[in-house]
């Protein structure tokens, strides 16, 4: 059981703090035509703002979402097999951060640097871990999206991230502009920690 | 004539493509007369015998395996699966490129309960052997069975109990199953999905192969006498001319890579093992005259006896890469055109950046402390909403944002202010990796109620040091003049240029900027018939390159050098990314 489109459409909104159409049809597994009808719903109703085809939501909005969670996840809450996997997520998560952090910084003579990138067999090693890691995450992922069926788009999302990082579009391991791999995750994570109503730790 | 294996024991030095990249390196080093733990390789023809006789080794391989195993025994004089004197293995893979995908090394095989004993008795310390024993079962069913362990402990018992569930598979006792294995795992991983992507995207060939190399533990970890470290042969970080290192007594190579636990100054092995740290500096040196650069070695020291694991070009900071291109050439290991090639544009920015000086730091205030997080220098209001930064920023204002905790709505702030700081998290927070991504200087878990205590003020983040300090701080740039190596590399860009790059000081000039020209195929154009061009365009080396084909002479800039070295990469061909 999931939110209906227009809480659907402020939970992806809040989840990304604001957003085109296409962006937030892609957060929330949503079809693009019936976001946009939504968020025009979502405006006259004071719930949504929207200039120059970026949306965010109105205090108003994001005070009806954040009422709206415990209701609809209320069965998914109670789920011991989404907890579980969910606080599996959160150790998976530590160790993703931690490969992209290897992946940003290298150590030199005990200092930390930015990587440059020009250590193949480095880069090709990390990529591998990611590899690992994104495989270790689809099980998980399929679990929660047995409660959450839309958790399924973040699978694609983060499978087509590492394909682009694999082939050599190194901005999709970490990047921020760009729908990277932890720009993804990121995403899910916070997505998750709403569903869940758990706070953030860091 | 078709070989089923090559030892690497210096009498020639097989191609890149027969043996693979990590291999070539060792069979250089025994080439050179330096002391390398010894090995075999199975060549890329057997991971072709492999895959064509339905993914299994050959019966040649197999005897390959013998005789090479031979080998080891009788240089090492120890016994592949038996006491009193144990040969234990590594086995990694080696293709002539590395590629995401392939098998990881596997440490320590050959091990069992019978090999655990023994080493134990010969190391007078059984916990040694039967941790040994531990992390043998812990990479084998990591590496070769595929198994989820990062997180395991226990005892070697436990651990295969584990490995079994986990996998369905078990960890063989028997040292010639376990080699067998472990060779057919490599191969095996050329054909893994990641792999084939890889080299899909990447335009490699599938029929490179990979090779195997089998290769003698030395044991770090046996006595006193013994130990493990890695070696600069110059300051990878400040370029400075001395070694730099770093030495772990008792300590086995993956030990030091992982960080377990802290390693010691390498002053510390030249204490204790003065002549093997004489040895060690003699190769370093006989490595760098061969490899004409700075190398990292990686060594391991058994029972007074010195290894050399591994040595590669040092990676180096921007910093580095100026003093040791300038260094290198003063020392007549390159010469001066070479040195330009040494140092990329990017790198001279990173040097150019503006930064902290030691004198504005002294007199300043710490207000805050935290974990460095991204590296770099910013001043600027402290704001806590995210909003309210953005606002500010927009309105040309220097904004740092501070933020207790950042979720993915504050990415826009992060974007907008010029520095980072937070309460909570530590240097791998998602605020890092954003931080990192965008290269934002970042300070991360400054501590509860930082963000209050900041917020309003204006502050200086030094994301090097993980100091905040109160005030907006004077941030200074080095002047190319005022720095003796930097001074020199631009006199030899100069000299090597294909252009004039000079200051703007009155010269006329196509603004490129101004006409919007910010690809480097619309250069041309743009520049026809003109003496002079400016525009960010220029900094990169595609630019530059379209520039030059049109006939353009002279480049105005701020910062000449990093415009020079861009220009010789791509006359140099080597073209640079922008």
């Amino acid at each position: 059981m999931d939110m209906d489109a227009s809480l659907l459409v402020l939970h992806g909104l809040a989840v990304r703090k604001s957003g085109t159409v296409e962006q937030i049809a892609l957060v929330t597994g949503q079809d693009a035509d019936l976001v946009r009808a939504t968020l025009d719903e979502g405006i006259a109703a004071g719930e949504v703002l929207g200039a120059r085809d970026v949306y965010m939501p109105t205090p108003a909005g994001r005070s009806r979402l954040d009422g709206a969670y415990a209701t609809t996840y209320g069965r998914v809450r109670a789920d011991e097999r989404f907890r579980a996997a969910a606080d599996r997520f959160e150790s998976v998560n530590k160790k993703l951060l931690a490969l992209l952090t290897s992946w940003q910084s290298v150590s030199r003579a005990g200092t930390n640097v930015p990587n440059d990138h020009s250590d193949p067999a480095y880069d090709a090693k990390i990529l591998d871990e990611l590899g690992e890691l994104h495989e270790r995450t689809e099980p998980l992922l399929e679990t929660l999206a047995g409660q959450v069926p839309r958790y399924r788009a973040y699978l694609d999302r983060l499978a087509a991230a590492y394909d682009r990082a694999l082939g050599g579009a190194d901005d999709f391991v970490s990047g921020v502009r760009v729908d990277s791999y932890h720009t993804v995750w990121h995403e899910l994570h916070e997505d998750l920690l709403r569903v869940l109503g758990r706070s953030r730790e860091e | 004539m078709q070989r089923w294996h090559v030892l690497l024991d210096g009498t020639s030095l097989p191609g890149r493509d027969e043996i693979g990249g990590k291999a070539w390196s060792l069979a250089r080093m025994c080439q050179l007369g330096l002391p390398v733990p010894p090995a075999f390789v199975l060549p890329t023809r057997v991971c072709h015998a492999y895959a064509a006789t339905g993914k299994t080794l050959p019966a040649q391989a197999i005897e390959a395996l013998h005789a090479g195993i031979g080998y080891l025994e009788g240089q090492t004089g120890r016994t592949f699966g038996a006491g009193p004197r144990p040969l234990l293995l590594s086995v990694r893979s080696g293709a002539p490129v590395s590629m995401p995908g392939m098998m990881d090394t596997v440490l320590n095989l050959g091990m069992n309960d019978t090999v655990e004993g023994a080493l134990g008795a010969e190391a007078a310390d059984p916990g040694y052997a039967c941790d040994t024993h531990a992390r043998f079962i812990t990479s084998y069913g990591r590496i070769v069975l595929k198994g989820d362990l990062d997180d395991a402990a226990g005892t070697p018992e436990q651990l295969r109990a584990l490995a079994a569930e986990e996998t369905g598979a078990v960890v063989p006792d028997d040292p010639w199953e376990q080699l067998a294995a472990a060779v057919a795992a490599v191969f095996a991983s050329w054909q893994s999905a990641r792999a084939k992507a890889y080299r899909r995207h990447c335009g490699i060939s599938e029929s490179l192969g990979t090779a195997v190399t089998v290769q003698a533990m030395a044991f770090g970890n046996l006595d006193d006498r013994s130990g493990t470290g890695v070696f600069f042969t110059r300051d990878p970080l400040t370029g400075a001319p001395e070694p730099y290192g770093e030495y772990l007594p008792r300590g086995q190579g993956e030990e030091v890579v992982s960080g377990e636990r802290t390693p010691l100054p390498l002053n510390h092995l030249a204490a204790q093992l003065p002549e093997v740290h004489a040895q060690l500096l003699a190769a370093g040196r006989t490595l760098e005259a061969d490899g004409r650069d700075v190398q990292d070695v990686e060594f391991t020291v058994e029972q007074g006896r010195l290894y050399l694991l591994q040595a590669r070009t040092a990676k180096r900071s921007p910093k580095a890469a100026v003093q040791l291109a300038v260094a290198l050439a003063d020392d007549g290991v390159i010469s001066e055109r070479e040195a330009v090639g040494r140092v990329t544009a990017d790198q001279v920015r990173g040097v150019l950046r503006p930064r902290l000086m030691d004198e504005d730091r002294a007199g300043a205030t710490v207000i805050a402390t935290g974990e460095p997080a991204c590296p770099g220098t910013a001043a600027g209001l402290a704001v806590r909403d995210p909003d309210e930064a953005v606002e500010r920023a927009e309105r040309g204002e220097a904004v740092v944002f501070v933020a207790t905790t950042t979720s993915p709505e504050d990415v826009h702030a992060m974007i907008a202010a010029a520095a980072v700081c937070t309460e909570t998290g530590g240097s791998t927070s998602h605020a890092a990796v954003v931080c990192r991504g965008l290269g934002r200087p970042a300070v991360v878990g400054c501590g509860t109620g930082s963000v209050a205590a900041l917020s309003g003020q204006q502050i200086t983040v030094d994301g090097e040091s993980g100091q905040v300090f109160a005030g907006a701080l004077p941030l200074r740039t080095v002047a190319t003049e005022d720095d003796e190596a930097l001074r020199r590399l631009t006199r030899w860009a100069e000299a090597a240029c294909p252009v004039t790059v000079v200051p703007p000081d009155g010269t006329s000039y196509v603004d490129l900027d101004a006409l919007q020209v910010l690809e480097p195929a619309e250069v041309a154009a743009a520049v026809q018939g003109a003496q002079a061009a400016r525009g960010s365009v220029l900094d990169s080396g595609a630019g530059i390159a379209a520039a030059v084909g049109a006939g353009l002479r002279i480049i105005v800039t701020e910062h000449p050098l990093p415009v020079l070295l861009a220009a010789c990469a791509a006359e140099a061909g080597a073209g640079i990314r922008a």
